[in-house]
């Protein structure tokens, strides 16, 4: 897992906007069942599956999406738009 | 996307070093825990800032855009 230094140096050159968070001991990776263990050879390594997770105002997950398809964050972000105009017609 | 807190974990520096084509394995299968309609379970992280993000400070304010993304090549 990346460091806050590292994230810092990160969105400094990619310009980024939002802020980039580090899991340094896997905790919430695991609590969201992100993290896997892959088995080679004779020994486990973990990483991280890609997600995109929408989450709420009330902190419920409206939308989830893992794997490949997590690559690319459009659907995702339609999803942000249509609450947000959600949010807005209330 | 305005009032959509977009969060972004990055976990490149830890994957840099694992096997490009590991062996299919067991678990290599298996789906994230979450679903749709469950409440996420809530976290504490540090921020590229140092600052200390909380998920449930955003419960009743902001909507927000999660995402894992190992193998971002952040060169941490």
């Amino acid at each position: 897992m990346d460091s806050p230094a590292a994230n810092a140096a990160f969105a400094k050159q990619a310009s980024l906007t939002f802020p980039l968070l580090s899991d340094m001991n896997k905790k919430m990776l695991k609590s969201y069942g992100i993290l896997k263990g892959y088995d080679v050879h004779d020994d486990t390594f973990e990483w991280a599956l890609r997600a995109n997770i929408v989450i709420d105002k009330q902190g419920i997950i409206q939308f989830v999406e893992e794997g490949d398809s997590a690559v690319d964050p459009n659907t995702a972000l339609t999803m942000c738009t249509t609450m947000h105009k959600k949010d807005a017609a209330k | 996307m305005k009032r959509t807190l977009a969060l972004g974990l990055l976990a490149a520096a830890a994957l840099a070093a694992a096997p490009a084509a590991p062996q299919a394995g067991k678990s290599e299968v298996a789906k994230m825990s979450l679903k749709v309609g469950d409440t996420a379970p809530d976290f504490t992280l540090l921020s590229d800032q140092w600052k200390t993000v909380k998920l449930s400070d955003y419960r009743g304010k902001k909507n927000v855009f999660l995402a894992v993304y190992v193998l971002a090549f952040t060169g941490g």
